[in-house]
């Protein structure tokens, strides 16, 4: 069977992500835009994930548990996770490598974590943007080991991306690479290509995203189909 | 200028010592790998703070004989390994990259 996924979403924790975007509106609009898999991946950080769990119970959609790391090399990389409590690990891990450095709200935005009624938890005083002390070998590793997906984000933009800090793409066991564009207006060598939508707000929801077959819209059919590379990106509309 | 003079006459920590003898003849100081890639001059020094393995990657494509790491970033093991193999020098020191790029300036200059 075919399902639908979107690996790529940021909540109101990521400093760029609007206020709107708790993680049980995000859940709604996934619902309406008829995804049957969805990533929530907040920049270095995990503490939104048990929100985003609670919230998706209630629904149709797999929940993929996952962060948008920022390396030592300032690349984006998406680590995914079947289960909160991996991706949590790997997010404390993640926090303890960032500079302390802290947020300024009014030039990045807030970064606040929340309950499964919306309420307000906490907010991460650190900036979340920065680049962690992790290369991107080591955070391959780290992501590994745990069992997790490790999947280069928009590596065919201009910044913050693993092409575009260094220049080329290192041959690294990725799960698959993540595009802007489909198809690749650069060289993806024979990694399997995902297109995501990158979410920062609730009308861009699934407004990239791909679709894989397998025989359950589960984090290992999802695993399966990257391996295998069954998997149709979504062209440039 | 000799590469050995970037730790000679500067003090800066030296974290891999080949290519001690080569010639330096210019340098290029950038943070962004695929730049130093398109833009870093040949038998250069590389001034930046960029401390991992692909740096030396870089370095090694774009012709760069040593490279200064600064605001005293540590360089990983995997790093000064693939220095070692690549015959490039690495430096640290605790300058940020303009005060290192004036004072490697100031050497060229001298030479």
């Amino acid at each position: 069977m075919k399902f639908r996924a979107d690996l790529h979403i940021h909540s109101c924790l990521s400093p760029c992500g609007s206020l709107e975007m708790s993680p049980a509106r995000i859940i709604t609009e996934a619902e309406a835009a008829g995804l049957d898999l969805l990533a929530l991946t907040d920049h270095n950080c995990a503490r939104n994930l048990r929100a985003f769990d609670h919230a998706a119970r209630k629904s149709n959609i797999t929940p993929i548990f996952g962060i948008e790391v920022n390396s030592i090399e300032e690349a984006h990389v998406l680590c995914l996770f079947p289960t909160v409590k991996q991706a949590e690990e790997l997010g404390d891990f993640i926090e303890n490598r960032l500079p302390q450095i802290p947020n300024n709200p009014d030039l990045f935005g807030d970064q606040v974590y929340v309950d499964e009624h919306e309420f307000i938890l906490g907010e991460v005083e650190v900036s979340l943007l920065q680049g962690a002390e992790i290369t991107l070998e080591e955070l391959l590793k780290e992501v590994k080991e745990r069992g997790g997906l490790f999947i280069p984000a928009h590596i065919d933009r201009p910044s913050f991306s693993v092409v575009s800090q260094l220049g080329f793409l290192p041959r690294l066991d990725y799960s698959a690479v993540e595009c802007v564009t489909w198809p690749p207006v650069i060289d993806t060598a024979d990694y399997c290509v995902i297109t995501d939508s990158d979410a920062h707000y609730p009308q861009d929801i699934a407004k990239r995203s791909f679709t894989f077959e397998a025989d359950s819209p589960t984090f290992e059919g999802l695993y399966d189909a990257l391996a295998a590379k069954r998997v149709t990106p979504q062209k440039r509309s | 200028m000799k590469t050995a003079d970037i730790g000679k006459v500067l003090g800066y920590e030296c974290l891999c010592s080949e290519g001690m003898e080569a010639e330096i003849v210019d340098g290029y100081t950038s943070d962004l790998l695929s730049d130093v890639m398109g833009n870093a001059p040949d038998s250069s020094v590389l001034i930046t703070i960029q401390a991992h393995r692909n740096s030396v990657a870089v370095a090694s494509l774009a012709g760069i004989r040593a490279i200064v790491l600064c605001n005293g970033r540590k360089a990983p093991e995997e790093m000064i390994e693939a220095a070692i193999n690549e015959d490039i020098a690495i430096f640290r020191t605790s300058d940020n990259q303009f005060t290192t790029s004036w004072k490697i300036a100031g050497l060229l200059k001298k030479n």
